[in-house]
């Protein structure tokens, strides 16, 4: 470290300090393909090139969560080295003499992917990653031509279809270890792993039982960052082409608030594009015969959700209330800390509720047979199409099931698809819908109708800063003299503020991610939870980095969709549940009351202890 | 003797030697190796893997990661008798895929020949067949190990010979 002080005062190595380097940073020097650079040290060669202009390939490596080093794209040579070096785990040296593209680096390169794709399924063209897949982009970056290797594997591996949410392929796994690391380290949830060794490794569950069986929360955070197609959102999109081209369906969809800044950078625009008019005028194009929002139904959530937290300080029920929009969230807590089931609010996701009215409500108001209405929901997530499957998301059945003498068979559930965001692009292009071009349109009534409050539902905090608007104003009586609360927005894995309700002082806390939300878990469980109010959220950012949502999805961007979000937010006209005039009329008209008869029906629900396999 | 699955090891069980790992480097792959031993049938049964993650904390996907990626743990119960064919470049080419095939039909078996599987155990789980990569006597090939006992030069002829002496509950070796 003093030497190379010393070198460069005395100017012995003429060579430029990577930019973005602090002052008093302690630096090496190396040479680049012949040329000489001061670098920081402690970084590996990939970190310490890209800041020179470099931009070595990689394949397994994911900044941020693993680097398994188990592909062999990134490799250098390095003079004196007596093999090629990963630059993903090397780390730079003093006078480390570095070739970045000799022959030897890109013939190993070319021979390491072209070993990947030997047993490789060559399906791209009817794969769901076709165009947005690092293995085939790393292929034509390198220049593959042939693949000299044979295929070793005999038979294909069975393909893993227990999971509503998720389909995974081993076949097409190149064993990068991503998958397991964001389930392990970021999610906390381990339903996966390397089992097996050699040519029979493959990534699977316990028992190769399949995600279905096991703890999986469904969260599709492995499938975000899963380079190929060996982990996919199970695919719905058939199934609703189906519906919207029956005459007899009446199709209504409705969108996640983070869809709108999120589905842009699937059709081409830049990082968090807020797209909320072209989303709407996009999917009327689609045949959807309305375009609603569970932004409209997020409201409602704050309504049922706020007095749900009132009526439990006033009458001494169990504290701290915890969020239940988040369906990964839910089904972790029920696998894994049972015991605090009674500290979840009842109220269903927004989503479920968004169901549960259309088919009831809006049904009756329209004179909709509601066994004919299809419920479509476009959601950042795969556990959505978990959720809409669980059993007990039937409330718009058993509401007309007296009413029209439904039989068993007639069942339904309240949403019918849950497609993520990727789907719904799938869908637009195959429509030939010309995305960026489209007039900006409306949603539409009532059920499109929606506050700023719920478009934060999309950002970590967000549900948090919405309950708190609503909450104030109910509980002071009072107006609310700003309604941003800065302190539970941001990347913070976990955020903790305290509100002033008229002398009443409310501690609250806000996790992403299923790792962080063990932190407050181990706290109740123990007994020493300071909170009254705690939100949680299964995913990265929250919703906006959900496992639904465009790939790729890193911090960078989801920060991008998390500007939008606030944006969104600040140029609605109104910004607080409890003003939603659709809202207030839905409970003028149909519910009454928060937490009342009806709304218990329809808006809330209960939960299944499920213990660890 | 009874030929139905015997009991496994209790929870009690498991936990004393959860304990005697304790701190141990290495512990898992210590008490998944005891464990199996404890086993009547030498083998890891799905209910005890989830003692062992229950009481180690070790998620259950890793255990039988772990699990998986050793050849010396079963995750199927073990016959009685442990005959390991060798299936490495000298005794295939003297013939080891003749006995492993000759050993299958006589045993009931032949069906695991297809299915690319390294081991088989027949049902009234008398015999297990495995088959190793080598064992280092290539000189001697073809090598066939019954119950520990090395044989060298083996032909179908004396393994069923060895196989019937045991099938009747003769003595374990010659
Ligand atoms: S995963 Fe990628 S390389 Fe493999 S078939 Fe799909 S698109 Fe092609
Ligand atoms: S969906 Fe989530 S919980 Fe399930 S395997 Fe993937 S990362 Fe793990
Ligand atoms: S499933 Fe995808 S992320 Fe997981 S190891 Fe395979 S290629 Fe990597
Ligand atoms: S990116 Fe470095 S080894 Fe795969
Ligand atoms: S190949 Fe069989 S002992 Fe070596």
């Amino acid at each position: 470290m003093e030497q190379t002080t010393v070198k460069k005062e005395e100017g012995l190595v003429t060579g430029k300090v990577a930019a973005g380097t602090p002052k008093g940073v302690a630096t090496c020097s190396i040479t680049v393909n012949g040329k000489s650079y001061y670098v920081p040290k402690g970084k590996t060669i990939l970190e310490a090139v890209s800041s020179l202009g470099y931009s070595i390939p990689t394949l397994c490596h994911l900044p941020e969560v693993c680097s398994n080093a188990s592909c062999g794209v990134c490799v250098v040579e390095v003079k004196g080295a007596k093999s090629l070096l990963r630059s993903c785990v090397t780390k730079v040296t003093e006078g480390m003499d570095i070739q970045l593209a000799s022959h030897r680096v890109l013939a190993a390169r070319r021979t390491n992917v072209e070993l990947l794709l030997a047993n490789h399924p060559k399906d791209c063209l009817s794969c769901l990653r076709n165009q947005n897949c690092e293995l085939q982009s790393i292929a034509s970056l390198l220049g593959i031509e042939s693949i000299r290797f044979t295929q070793t594997r005999k038979k294909p591996f069975p393909l893993d279809t227990t999971s509503e949410a998720l389909v995974r392929d081993p076949n097409k796994c190149i064993l990068c270890g991503r998958c397991v690391a964001v389930c392990s380290e970021i999610q906390g949830v381990n339903a996966i792993d390397i089992m097996g060794r050699g040519t029979k490794s493959q990534v699977a569950t316990f028992f190769f039982k399949g995600l279905g069986n096991v703890a999986c929360t469904n969260c599709g955070q492995c499938a975000l960052v899963c380079p190929t197609a060996a982990i996919v959102e199970k695919d719905h999109t058939a199934e609703v082409w189906k519906a919207l081209q029956d005459p007899k369906k009446v199709v209504v969809v409705q969108t996640a608030p983070a869809i709108r800044v999120g589905l842009g950078e699937a059709m081409g625009m830049e990082w968090g594009a807020l797209v909320t008019g072209k989303m709407v005028a996009a999917l009327r194009r689609l045949g959807f015969s309305k375009v609603f929002d569970t932004q409209f139904t997020a409201d409602l959530t704050i309504m049922e959700e706020g007095h749900e937290l009132i009526q439990r300080l006033t009458n001494g029920g169990n504290l701290p209330m915890i969020t239940s929009c988040s369906p990964g969230w839910i089904k972790f807590i029920e696998h894994f800390y049972p015991k605090s089931l009674s500290h979840v609010s009842t109220c269903k996701s927004p989503q479920q509720m968004f169901g549960a009215v259309a088919k009831t409500y809006y049904a009756e108001k329209m004179g909709i047979d509601p066994r004919d209405m299809v419920v479509v929901s476009i959601m950042p997530c795969t556990a959505k199409k978990y959720e809409a499957k669980r059993p007990e998301m039937m409330g718009a059945f058993h509401y007309w099931q007296a009413r029209l003498n439904l039989l068993e068979k007639d069942k339904f559930y309240d949403v019918d698809y849950a497609l993520t965001t990727r789907e719904l692009a799938r869908m637009l292009k195959q429509a030939s819908i010309k995305f960026d071009a489209l007039e900006e349109e409306e949603f539409d009534d009532p059920l499109g109708r929606s506050t700023g409050a719920a478009v934060i539902f999309g950002a970590t905090g967000g549900v948090m800063e919405a309950a708190l608007r609503t909450a104030y104003e109910v509980v002071t009586k009072k107006h609310l003299p700003s309604v941003e609360f800065q302190a539970v927005r941001g990347l913070e894995g976990i955020k903790t503020a305290e509100v002033d309700l008229n002398g009443t002082k409310l501690k609250v806390a806000v996790a992403h991610t299923l790792k962080n939300a063990r932190t407050l878990l181990e706290q109740i469980e123990k007994g020493e939870s300071p909170y009254t109010f705690i939100e949680i959220m299964t995913c990265p950012g929250g919703c906006l980095g959900g496992g639904g949502q465009p790939i790729p999805t890193d911090t960078e961007i989801r920060k991008k969709r998390a500007e939008s979000i606030y944006r969104e937010d600040s140029r609605k006209g109104i910004r607080k549940s409890h003003e939603n005039p659709a809202i207030q009329q839905l409970y003028k008209e149909f519910l009454k009351e928060p937490l009342s008869h009806v709304s218990h029906e329809l808006l809330h629900t209960h939960y299944k202890e499920r213990g660890v396999y | 003797m009874n030929t139905s699955v015997m009991p496994a090891a209790s929870e009690q069980q498991i936990l004393e030697i959860i304990n005697r790992f304790q701190g141990k480097p290495g512990a898992l792959l210590g008490i998944l190796e005891t464990v199996q031993e404890s086993n009547p049938h030498k083998y890891l049964p799905e209910e005890t893997l989830q003692l062992i993650s229950k009481h180690t904390g070790t998620p259950l996907s890793r255990i039988y990661s772990l699990a998986t990626f050793y050849s010396f743990f079963n995750l199927q119960p073990q016959g009685e008798h442990i005959i390991l064919v060798c299936r490495g470049t000298a005794c295939h080419t003297r013939g080891s895929r003749v006995l492993l095939e000759d050993l299958s039909c006589l045993l009931d078996g032949s069906a695991f020949l297809e299915t690319g599987e390294n081991t088989f155990t027949t049902k009234d789980k008398k015999f297990t067949i495995k088959t190793v990569a080598c064992f280092g006597q290539c000189a001697l090939a073809p090598v066939v190990s019954i119950d520990g006992v090395i044989y060298s030069r083996m032909t179908t002829a004396r393994m069923k010979g060895i196989i019937e002496k045991l099938a009747k509950g003769g003595k374990k070796h010659e």
